[in-house]
């Protein structure tokens, strides 16, 4: 077809709101393979798609490697080092046809890594869940028996629950207070980026560093006067070695790709501009991990590698980075300065560094597959924002990535932009397009109190807090020595309907018949509001004390347990000290408890104060009965719980004023929280999809649900539906709180309406929306833009909506991924209208 | 209650509840233990409305200004 009626192709698509085969059109043949070549890898409602398979190799090369150095007498760090070594030098490896950017976490595209060393109840699952293991089954079955029986009781949970409080272990692993296991190399690591992708050392610089520190330890350690100075030298040593061990083997890793890019262009490939690409990728792979890289071929790969290795090592739920503010100055170079690529081949370059990201996959277990349902780990990346002098850190790479983005149209990775009063139009009409076009992201995070927000809770230092990445989906956190946060264990989330719950059940709960709550006194026999508080704050704390124990316990013994000896290896705080990177003592903290369902406890406690004590319409006495009774039988009752009770996010002070009293309440608790690097534990409300995957699992509430039922969509975001107030009541609602102090961050969920943001109009409309939202001082938004029509009609012929994506919470996802349940939450959601 | 497709009759808790797609109405999702069919039952009164198929909402369109936002 020729250019021009390309061009009015495109337009009539985006003029329809189609902006998938919009997109299909805009980008290159190249980019257009590598989209379509792509398998997803996001469980559908929580069950691995059809093709995908677990991948065994990597079970089997470290149990290899484990067997063979049973009798070894190297210390845990040195023989998982030499495992990981082991893996990377004996791992499949392939490039991608049309590719410029290599490397995958399993052995094959449609695989599913999974790592065994990790827990045997997560080797459990994937020996009972067949349909995803690779045929012949009986082979495959008898490999997954003989890694799982290697592991058992060598794995981390399987070291570290033994140890642990038995009572909080059973609590968590019922599955009704939390999210998660308490493992070390199972969760959201950060990087220290200031250390590793700042140009100023690659891979070989760094051994080079260990083997300085080595040496000097060495002859410190073989002093003719025996001294105590010299104790803590051997561990340093065997931590060194473990960090070198495991550089050393990436190096190599990254020379066999340059050698598999060579061969095939040398003896197989035919087209000159292919064999052209792949001598291009050799070079490259050539010089990174082990030097700095020179171009933006060259930085993408090294982050990508950066990223796979640490997958190597542990099981990454999360992606936190900064690609504009690392990548930025090689694009300038590449694009700007030398003018060694066009700006389209930079795009290209970026939207194959995008799918490279959404490819990849961990195994996991099936409820946390329902709770991410869609994608693969909450990958958001973070862009925008201010530079550590604090002036506008936008470059051409945002621009680029924002683009790329509405190009490849892939759901994860997100990107988090930190909003700031300095960015340029230009760029905050890119992140418009993005929404616009149905994206679900970027989300706005606003910069100057966040960044204020890291000094009050954590304090960091200013220079280091502006240097945040979104931690998983949410939560700041610096890319410094000190400031970053080596890992962050999911499990550390409160599922906090249950508080609400267990006022109404004395601390017992009634799905998995445990006590897990405080005894607090028999809620029926309540005579004023003050009693229920008193039982539902005892009910908080109990909870998240539960949760905030373990995951301490944990990382006080990480670095016996659960060494990484990889991720110490990139990480200045543990080349300079010699201790692993997850000991508390080199680590300024950065802890959160996340709160899931969070504003059900809001809407519940407006709903009993109201009804029960200030109109006096029914007892506790009636409201337990009917609770018990899952609302069954009183209908009558549970509407005018819902619909007499005043919701959060109406700009009503009666229930807005329980928020507050709530979350500071928390908040004041937080500080008496410690984790081991003695900082705080904020809250910070949000939810990915554990408000499905806690449907079934939260009994009936005081706000009217009924066991079942979705949960709200998390954060402060109102109830679907129950904000009827328009936007800027649901934004003054949310501006009472204080997002400094009162908790870590706020996710607010808000939809709009395609029609309104299309054309001319919307981006002034949507900019002054925007306005207010950051002078009212929320700390979150993000969007939903897909009408109910679309949506709708996605849920009658999936096959031909297989492209729509939708915002589920700290992550977007494609409509057809998603249980029915979930595609009838977002639907239900409240499409706001904006004002001009 | 009686199912709208198979006529299957029996009480309301016997139909397996699914869920309430818009808590501030009194229509939910239960399931008919005879022909798996999901049922729109308005639990006011306890009876099944009709059957609910893909892309369908008994409960009618999202709050706001869903009006407008015609493809």
């Amino acid at each position: 077809m020729a250019k021009a009626a390309v061009d009015n192709n495109i337009k009539e698509l985006e003029k329809k709101q189609q902006w998938w085969w919009a997109a299909e059109k805009k980008r290159s043949k190249r980019l257009d393979y590598l989209r379509k070549a792509m398998w997803k890898k996001g469980a559908i409602g929580g069950i691995y798609p059809a093709g995908l398979q677990v991948d065994l190799e990597q079970g089997i090369l470290h149990t290899q490697a484990g067997r063979a150095m049973e009798m070894a007498p190297d210390p845990w760090v040195v023989k998982y080092a030499k495992i990981f070594a082991h893996y990377l030098d004996n791992k499949t490896i392939f490039i991608t046809d049309n590719s410029q950017l290599v490397g995958y976490v399993g052995s094959l595209p449609h695989t599913i890594n999974w790592n065994p060393t990790v827990a045997t109840i997560l080797n459990a699952e994937v020996i009972t869940d067949t349909t995803a293991l690779p045929e012949p089954l009986d082979e495959s079955l008898k490999v997954i028996n003989d890694v799982i029986a290697y592991w058992s009781q060598k794995a981390d949970a399987d070291k570290l629950i033994p140890v642990a409080d038995i009572s909080d272990v059973t609590k968590i692993l019922s599955g009704t207070i939390g999210w998660g296991v308490p493992m070390p190399r199972g969760g959201y690591s950060g990087k220290d980026y200031e250390f590793i992708m700042t140009g100023k050392r690659g891979f070989a610089d760094v051994i080079a560093e260990l083997d300085e520190k080595i040496d000097k330890a060495d002859a410190q350690a073989h002093e003719p006067i025996a001294n105590l100075e010299q104790m803590p030298l051997y561990n340093k040593m065997l931590n060194w070695e473990g960090m070198k061990i495991t550089l050393e083997a990436c190096i190599r890793h990254g020379q066999r790709f340059a050698r598999l890019a060579r061969i095939i262009a040398e003896n197989f490939e035919t087209d000159n501009k292919r064999k052209e690409e792949l001598l291009q990728i050799a070079s490259c792979c050539e010089r990174v991990p082990a030097q700095t890289p020179r171009t933006l071929q060259e930085s993408l790969q090294y982050d990508l590698f950066i990223q796979l290795f640490s997958r190597a090592e542990a099981i990454e739920g999360a992606w936190p980075s900064r690609p504009d503010y690392y990548h930025g100055p090689y694009y300038d170079k590449d694009v700007n300065i030398d003018k060694r690529i066009t700006k389209e081949e930079a795009l290209d370059l970026v939207g194959e560094f995008l799918i490279r990201a959404a490819e990849v996959s961990q195994y996991k277990p099936k409820w946390l597959r329902e709770g991410l349902q869609g994608i693969e780990g909450t990958w958001v990346w973070t862009i925008g924002g201010v530079n550590q002098h604090g002036d506008d850190a936008c470059n051409d790479m945002t621009i680029a990535l924002l683009q790329a983005a509405r190009l490849v149209r892939v759901s994860n990775p997100t990107f988090g932009f930190r909003w700031h009063p300095r960015v340029k139009e230009e760029v905050l009409r890119e992140c418009f397009e993005c929404i616009r076009q149905g994206l679900g992201y970027p989300s706005m995070r606003n910069d100057p109190l966040l960044i204020a927000n890291s000094l009050h809770w954590h304090k960091h230092p200013i220079e280091e807090a502006r240097t945040w990445v979104h931690q998983a989906c949410m939560s700041p956190c610096p890319t410094t020595k000190r400031g970053f946060q080596s890992m962050r264990m999911a499990n550390a989330t409160a599922n906090c309907a249950k508080i609400i719950e267990y006022v109404f059940t004395s601390g017992f709960d009634p799905v998995v018949q445990m006590q897990i709550g405080a005894e607090t006194p028999d809620c029926a026999t309540f005579t004023s509001y003050d009693q229920v508080y008193d039982a539902w704050l005892l009910q908080m704390k109990t909870i998240f004390s539960t949760l905030v124990r373990i995951v301490n316990y944990s990382r006080f013994v990480a670095q016996i347990y659960t060494p990484r000896p990889f991720l110490s290896g990139i990480s200045e705080r543990s080349v300079e000290s010699g201790q692993d990177v997850n000991d508390p003592s080199i680590s300024q903290g950065n802890s959160w408890i996340t709160a899931f369902t969070w504003v059900e406890n809001i809407d519940s406690l407006a709903a009993i104060k109201k009804l029960v004590f200030d109109e006096k319409k029914y007892t506790m006495a009636q409201l337990k009965q009917a609770i018990t009774d899952d609302w069954q039988g009183h209908e009558e009752m549970r509407l005018d719980f819902v619909r007499n009770a005043p919701k959060w996010g109406n700009d009503d002070d009666y229930v807005d004023s329980i928020m507050l009293k709530c979350l500071r309440d928390c908040a004041a608790f937080s500080h008496k929280l410690q984790d081991p690097m003695g900082n705080t534990w904020p809250i910070l409300p949000e939810n990915v999809s554990g408000n499905i995957h806690y449907a079934n699992v939260v009994g009936a509430l005081p706000s009217g649900r009924r066991r079942g039922d979705a949960l709200y969509d998390g954060g402060i975001s109102p109830g679907p539906g129950l904000d009827k107030k328009g936007p800027t009541a649901v934004l003054k609602s949310c501006s009472k709180i204080d997002h400094i102090t009162d908790g870590r961050a706020f996710l607010l969920n808000q939809r709009l309406s395609p029609t309104q943001l299309a054309g001319e109009k919307g981006f002034p409309l949507w900019k002054a929306y925007m306005e207010t939202w950051y002078n009212l001082g929320l700390d979150h938004i993000q969007f939903n833009c897909v009408s109910d029509e679309t949506l709708r009609s996605a849920q009658r012929e999936p096959e031909k909506y297989q492209e729509v994506i939708v915002r589920v919470a700290g992550y977007s996802a494609h409509f057809v991924d998603i249980s029915r349940k979930t595609q009838d939450n977002i639907i239900q959601r409240t499409v706001q209208g904006l004002v001009a | 209650m009686k199912c709208v497709e198979c006529k299957f009759e029996g009480p309301v808790d016997k139909f397996r509840y699914m869920y309430n797609a818009r808590i501030d109405a009194s229509l939910s999702i239960r399931q008919c233990p005879n022909c798996q069919a999901w049922l729109a039952v308005d639990e006011l009164n306890g009876t099944s409305k009709e059957k609910v198929g893909l892309g369908e909402a008994p409960w009618g369109k999202s709050a706001g200004i869903e009006g407008l936002a015609a493809d």
